[in-house]
């Protein structure tokens, strides 16, 4: 994973902080539990000492233990708000989406990402977005739970049947990004991937309208097929 | 350590003339109903084992074509149930049934015709489950998520022959831990006050509480589902008034208390072992055993920390995040009181004590993870990857595996008689630990790294995640062989380990007062208990009397 918008920024450094605090665990724990038992096998001749721990120690072990916890609580709670802040665009974004979020739908069915544009325009699997705009993903489903997981882009979220969870992130660059599903939606979950592309707000603009005429014309094709009796 | 025998014992206790079988089956002792939770335990941990290997193979190579994604989702489904409701919780349950009377002297159960019915519906759920497996099995994965579930996207039997055996076993262990609870509370032996229960003893009844609390409500979600599927209910379904998130709040509730009954039985069983091995008594019990309580409830409170992307408030992220750091308490208390158990000690390093050490290393690892997943934000990236796998399986294989090991070589002379082949152990816990380290640290990369993502039945060959996955494959194998060598060892020992004696180890607690196997009424009689270490003290006695009759005078007298 690498970030490539403000939300990603923020998750990967509280990544780093969790890792780091796991770390510290992993560490601690098996440091002492290694030099403990390296000390005091019968084997070197150690002598069992029948003491208790007074409450004392153990009051100062649980202190630094709460004061840990909290410290990482707290760097959670800081960070996650930073992730969670909705991104503004940029002076290279999408001008009509200054003020307000572009709004995409997205929509999971089984099994295939599907992406309605405010203009009418949809696309399957790829979805277009400007670069340095912000984007307002509302995902739905149309079955079952799908999880919407571009790692690059912004944290994965859950599209749930009857609920709009809105995932608001902006790009910063231009480029492909893959993903894919993450909550298992029966046999073919494993293939529902899909894919970001990232790119200019004019080469946005051109391709939900190119879409738009396309699907107009393939739609205009289709009944005219149909009402001259040549598919039945 | 078998010296004089310090107990009045009823020599050739009248044996009834039928098959050993029929004896077990038709038995409410808790004793024969401990060992079918643990015999059976075992035998579906080999079980999931073949299962997991089989998916590893499937996931050895990118785009493999091994498994069809159908199988590979009634493999994965079948392995979740298997190792969670027929492996872990039953052989937790099971050392519980079967230690935790005998350790606070008790003569039976309070209520064993209950624990009887329960063990028996256990029983029938694994019989659903493998013979909804011979058919169709569930496709719907380890906590099959509604709306998936609903008739609608799985129509065929298989979800309901998972959530009838589900239903079947939560309801057996749910009346197991009636009976173990009641005996816990109710026949204590004289002097023994709850300060002075066995640490095990009382984890035994902290995770009867735990089962009391959360099975109810698993019980409540699988009608519901039943409901659904067969009655056209809508509790699940989206539209008409259902809500699919009710599933997922439910079943996490469950499956969070069974993560936490998993550790608490773990870190009890180590808790004993460390005192017994170090020849030395707990650093501090009360701490133990309040962070123990503490653990079973702020871990189950903890649920939605599997929802952190689920559309629910972020105001609810928080607490569960919250919750799960809380638990940073009560498990360093509990780590931090082992390891000055050990300091000062003289350590044994047997088997069980190996295992022991061994399941807090990777308990450790697998709580550590989690503490980074708890973090809202890290959780959005880390969720569903191959990272939160990696993390469940090293504490829960820290926990049922290495700590049900730890529990099984500590009292399997007290079940048998016999102990367990020492250098089989020692080989088996080494690979078992190469095993487990090489199987999951990759997948803690291709998670966290390439975010490779969970149940799926395949993974492609340009995400770069080819070399994890095939090394945490063969890592799979070697923890499967290391495995194997202790269930082999446990079914050799049985006839032909070293002979026991009624107290092998030492250990502290009542249970090694009683015979080895014990009799069907456990103890002829019973020393007084006078302190948390009874079985030191009787030690202490016969020192005592036995330095005493050394000298002329004085006449030696029984103890009891």
């Amino acid at each position: 994973m690498s970030p490539h918008s403000p939300g990603t920024d923020q998750i990967d450094t509280l990544l780093l902080i969790g890792f780091i605090a796991a770390a510290l665990v992993v560490v601690a724990v098996n440091a002492a539990l290694f030099a403990t038992v390296r000390r005091n096998r019968r084997s070197r001749g150690a002598q069992p000492r029948q003491d208790r721990g007074g409450p004392g120690v153990q009051f100062r072990v649980g202190a630094a233990l709460t004061v840990f916890a909290a410290l990482v609580f707290v760097l959670g709670v800081v960070f996650t708000d930073k992730a969670r802040e909705a991104p503004s665009g940029g002076e290279a974004g999408l001008a009509s989406a200054k003020a307000d979020p572009l709004k995409i739908e997205a929509t999971g069915q089984q099994w295939l990402w599907r992406y309605d544009y405010a203009n009418g325009a949809f696309s399957y699997y790829k979805l277009v977005i400007p670069v340095d705009t912000a984007i307002e993903l509302d995902l739905i489903s149309t079955d079952v739970v799908h999880t919407w997981d571009v790692p690059d882009l912004a944290g994965k979220l859950d599209a749930v049947p009857g609920k709009v969870h809105e995932l608001v992130f902006r790009a910063d660059d231009e480029g492909t990004f893959e993903g894919d599903s993450a909550t298992l939606s029966g046999q073919s979950y494993a293939a529902m991937r899909t894919e970001v592309e990232v790119v200019s707000p004019e080469a946005y603009e051109e391709f939900v309208e190119t879409q738009a005429d396309e699907i107009d014309t393939a739609q205009e094709r289709v009944v005219g097929l149909i009402e001259n009796g040549e598919v039945p | 350590m078998s010296g004089p025998r310090p107990e009045l014992v009823v020599d050739g206790f009248p044996k009834r003339g039928r098959p050993r079988w029929i004896e077990l089956a038709t038995s409410a002792d808790h004793k024969d109903l401990g060992r079918i939770l643990i015999t059976g335990g075992l035998g579906f941990l080999f079980v999931a084992l073949v299962e997991l290997l089989l998916m590893r193979l499937q996931l050895a190579i990118p785009e493999n074509s091994f498994l069809t994604p159908v199988a590979f989702n009634r493999m994965l489904s079948m392995y979740g149930g298997t190792a969670v409701f027929y492996f872990a919780i039953p052989l937790v349950l099971g050392l519980f049934y079967y230690v935790g009377p005998l350790q606070v002297g008790a003569r039976g159960t309070a209520l064993p015709r209950l624990g009887q019915v329960g063990v028996a519906l256990w029983v029938a759920g694994a019989t659903v489950l493998y013979a909804g497996f011979l058919f169709t099995p569930s496709e719907a994965g380890v906590n099959p998520l509604a709306p998936l579930t609903e008739l609608a996207f799985l129509s065929n039997n298989g979800v309901d022959a998972w959530a009838t055996s589900t239903g079947l076993a939560t309801l057996g262990f749910v009346f197991v831990a009636i009976d173990l609870l009641t005996t816990i509370r109710n026949m204590r032996a004289p002097g023994m006050a709850w300060r002075r229960v066995p640490v095990f003893a009382w984890a035994a009844a902290v995770g009867s509480w735990l089962i009391l609390f959360v099975g109810p409500v698993l019980l409540a979600a699988l009608t519901m589902l039943m409901i659904d599927r067969n009655y056209d209910g809508i509790f699940f379904a989206d539209g008409s008034g259902g809500a699919p998130l009710l599933w997922q709040h439910l079943s996490w509730i469950f499956f969070s208390g069974a993560y936490m009954l998993i550790l608490i039985f773990a870190f009890a069983a180590i808790a004993e072992i460390v005192a017994a091995f170090a020849a030395k008594p707990l650093y501090d019990r009360g701490v133990v055993m309040g962070s123990l309580a503490a653990v079973a409830v702020i871990g189950t409170l903890a649920w939605m920390q599997n929802m952190m992307t689920a559309p629910i408030g972020v105001g609810w992220m928080y607490f569960a995040m919250l919750m799960s750091l809380a638990l940073i308490v009560p498990f360093g208390l509990i780590v931090f009181n082992l390891i000055a158990t050990m300091t000062g000690g003289a350590l044994r390093m047997r088997a069980p004590l190996l295992f022991a050490i061994g399941a807090i290393g990777a308990i450790s690892v697998g709580l550590a993870a989690e503490l980074e997943q708890s973090l809202v934000a890290a959780a959005w990236q880390l969720k569903n990857t191959t990272d939160a796998t990696a993390a469940t399986h090293f504490a829960l294989v820290g926990g049922a595996v290495f700590g049900g090991f730890a529990a099984l070589h500590y009292w399997f002379p007290k079940m048998t008689g016999r102990t367990m082949g020492e250098s089989l152990a020692r080989i088996s816990f080494w690979t078992m630990s190469v095993g487990l380290l090489v199987a999951f640290v990759p997948l803690f990369l291709a998670g966290s790294e390439q975010g490779q993502v969970v149940d799926a039945y395949k993974f492609f060959d340009h995400t770069g995640v080819n070399a994890y996955n095939l090394i945490a494959t063969i890592g799979a194998f070697v923890l499967g062989a290391g495995i194997v060598m202790t269930l082999v060892n446990a079914i050799l020992s049985r006839e032909n380990g070293a002979e026991a004696g009624h107290d092998p180890w030492g250990g502290d607690s009542l249970e090694w007062f009683a015979l080895s196997p014990p009799e069907p009424h456990n103890f002829d009689v019973l020393p007084d208990v006078r302190s948390d270490r009874p079985m030191r003290d009787v030690r202490d006695a016969i020192a005592h009397r036995t330095r005493s009759a050394e000298r002329p005078a004085r006449q030696s007298q029984p103890v009891a």
